[in-house]
């Protein structure tokens, strides 16, 4: 029962996660309602997913379905992070011309598209697994505890809906500058530990080569698989015993990303800096 | 052949992990009734391969991040994982679904 709690608390949680960072920059923008839209639309399209997902876990009995799931969930995990750096640098760029004076209709549907693209694949993710568990605990109850296993499931979701909001509550006298930096790094958080569960499954199925394996291993100072470290592992992308594969392709996910947000625009500026000396010079 | 296409291509025809996990020291585990069976293993430093059998009549989910070992077996479903290289040391595998009672003690030494 408590069980149950935990497990729909926590899986709800990430999935809910990106959502409330989705929907409280959509409300920051001038023109909310089609990106909201599309997050309504991507949930709804992420649980349809997630049944469909569960459905071919429950049936996949033989080898060649349970390697074409493996496929499925490392390339939707991938995806998945790949399609949250794309929002991320989109978003940035709208952050900077948001003052401008003519925001195009046409702008909004890339941004509302890749929400409910981000919130579907999401849903999906969390959701299937979830799914899975509750429907084998559900059959599994006896007809007198399935109300208090439907109140667990209820309370679980409901515990995950107050952690959010408590974070929203307390995020609200934020400037806007610095909640849309700070939701920038906590989506790049998120997509990179996309990317590392990804990777893990590629290097699993011997897709990629592990290389050094570990390159090295904190467990001892912080375990991936209990406590903090655990959290880390989900929603950044910690692994105490990384695979050197893993170690490149996280160098060049922050390498990307930071060059993206931070770096061209300091390039830039700096040339432009530089110009202007010798102009004046 | 675009560059793009070549990448899916490779992606879909990439070899199954069974052609490649042949030779390993190969263990049994069953998973019943919200345990595992056995729920301690002693074996050598170094690869090995865990065939995972769900016995029971709910789903199962065997896993250990750190070794990236996640597989979700329906009732009546059995897979395997292929850990990395294990040093000396214990690792805890867990069934997700039943944490409490479903627990592997791996120790290698």
């Amino acid at each position: 029962m408590l069980n149950a709690l935990i497990i729909v608390w926590r899986e709800s949680l990430e999935a809910l996660l990106i959502i409330a960072i989705l929907l409280s920059w959509s409300n920051r923008q001038t023109d909310p309602a089609p990106l909201r839209r599309g997050l309504g639309l991507g949930a709804v399209c992420g649980l349809l997913l997630a049944g469909l997902l569960a459905l071919f876990i429950a049936t996949a009995h033989d080898e060649f379905s349970m390697l074409a799931l493996e496929k499925i969930q490392a390339g939707m995990v991938l995806f998945a992070a790949a399609l949250i750096v794309h929002m991320v640098l989109w978003m940035h760029r709208q952050g900077r011309t948001m003052r401008a004076q003519l925001e195009s209709q046409a702008s909004k549907a890339p941004g509302a598209l890749g929400i409910a693209a981000i919130v579907a694949l999401a849903v999906a993710r969390e959701g299937a697994e979830t799914v899975i568990f509750l429907q084998g605990t559900w059959a599994s109850t006896s007809a007198a505890s399935l109300p208090g296993l439907a109140a667990a499931i209820a309370a679980g979701f409901g515990l995950a809906l107050l952690t959010l909001w408590t974070v929203a509550r307390g995020t609200r006298r934020i400037n806007l500058r610095v909640l849309f930096a700070i939701s920038e790094i906590a989506l790049l958080f998120i997509a990179h530990a996309l990317l590392a569960a990804g990777i893990d499954r590629l290097i699993a199925n011997d897709w990629l080569p592990a290389l050094i394996d570990p390159v090295w291993d904190s467990a001892a100072w912080l375990d991936d698989s209990q406590g903090m470290g655990r959290i880390l592992a989900d929603f950044a992308g910690y692994r105490a015993r990384p695979a050197a594969t893993l170690l490149i392709f996280s160098c060049f996910f922050w390498a990307f990303t930071l060059w993206q947000l931070y770096g061209r625009t300091a390039w830039h500026n700096g040339i432009a800096r530089r110009a202007h000396a010798t102009n004046i010079g | 052949m675009s560059q793009r296409t070549i990448f899916w291509l490779a992606l879909l025809l990439l070899p199954p992990v069974q052609a490649l996990a042949q030779g390993l020291p190969t263990y049994t585990i069953t998973a019943q009734g919200g345990r595992l069976s056995p729920d301690r293993l002693e074996v050598a430093p170094g690869k090995i391969k865990l065939i995972v059998h769900n016995a029971g009549q709910v789903p199962i989910e065997f896993e250990h991040l750190g070794l990236r070992v996640e597989k979700v077996l329906a009732p009546g479903a059995t897979s395997f994982v292929v850990t990395p290289p294990l040093r000396p040391g214990q690792y805890e595998f867990i069934d997700e679904f039943h944490p409490e009672t479903g627990r592997l003690l791996l120790v290698v030494k």
